[in-house]
């Protein structure tokens, strides 16, 4: 089966999103969730020594900026099932108390594969996060797996 | 052990294993802290309304928790978590142990890089996430 889909799509922005600010208190919310206890994230004092000079967040709070609706308009999508078939993330810069972060995402790759399990299609989407400076915190491949 | 510089870490040193217990309740709060307040991350019967076999971990839980392992490793040395990638294989079910682990598999020493390949197993010892990482010192 051939994936159809139109090729304009590659590469093209879907999606900026609004900012979204990020507290002291976010970050331990989300420490706690994850049981993390370093004090690098989590003790003000331990993090003022060490190589950041204050809190900054687990490197895995970069995953969890949120695309928003254009994200449902605008990737296609292949059947009914689609599933998490995992990312990949590169780490540019920590994401400290006080950041506004955006995402700015678009689709990156499209391909077919058949496993076991029969045809699969993968749609791979490009998220830049930047904070309030411009600066990119990180790049996050995410790539959801459908079954036609 | 948390590690201290570059020059002591050899191929094949290991990463964990740390056994986690993964509580529905952890899963939740995963999923409501970080948007995901879905039926599959946070109720059975939803889930199964979904054609899972109950409820799931999010795979980002997942990679936070190997991310975690990662960060762990190492410690206060000033290395940094530079790249993760996951593969999300078979779903992480919650009141369950899961063990983390990981395995140094190559070093690169102009960069000061080490490769690592991370992975998320269940009680029967299948592979439910895998993945590698990379770290840098300065």
């Amino acid at each position: 089966m051939a994936v159809e889909y139109d090729p304009a799509l590659i590469g093209r922005v879907f999606e900026v999103t609004d900012p979204v600010g990020v507290s002291a208190e976010d970050i331990l919310k989300f420490c706690a969730a994850i049981g993390e206890t370093n004090p690098l994230y989590t003790d003000e004092a331990a993090a003022k020594k060490g190589p950041q000079g204050s809190i900054v967040a687990p490197p895995s709070f970069a995953v969890t900026f949120r695309n928003g609706r254009h994200f449902f308009t605008h990737v296609p999508r292949f059947g009914a099932a689609g599933f998490d078939a995992g990312k990949d993330v590169e780490f540019r810069a920590p994401i400290r108390p006080g950041d506004k972060i955006t995402l700015s995402s678009h689709v990156k790759e499209i391909y077919e594969k058949t496993g076991r399990s029969g045809s699969m299609v993968f749609v791979v989407v490009r998220s830049t996060v930047q904070n309030q400076n411009g600066e990119v915190v990180a790049h996050i491949d995410h790539r959801f797996m459908n079954r036609p | 052990m948390p590690i201290i510089n570059f020059d002591e870490v050899k191929i094949g040193d290991t990463l964990g294993p740390q056994e986690i217990y993964l509580s529905k309740d952890q899963v939740r709060t995963y999923a409501r802290t970080c948007g995901m307040d879905v039926p599959r991350f946070t109720d059975d019967e939803g889930a199964r309304k979904e054609g899972l076999p109950g409820m799931i971990a999010p795979g980002n839980l997942s990679l936070g928790l190997l991310s975690r392992l990662v960060t762990d490793w190492i410690g206060q040395s000033g290395a940094r978590l530079a790249r993760l990638g996951t593969t999300y294989r078979q779903p992480v079910q919650p009141d369950r142990t899961i063990t983390l682990n990981g395995f140094v598999i190559d070093l690169e020493p102009a960069g000061k890089r080490v490769e690592i390949d991370v992975w998320i197993e269940n009680e029967e010892a299948e592979k439910l996430v895998i993945g590698t990482a990379s770290i840098e010192f300065p």
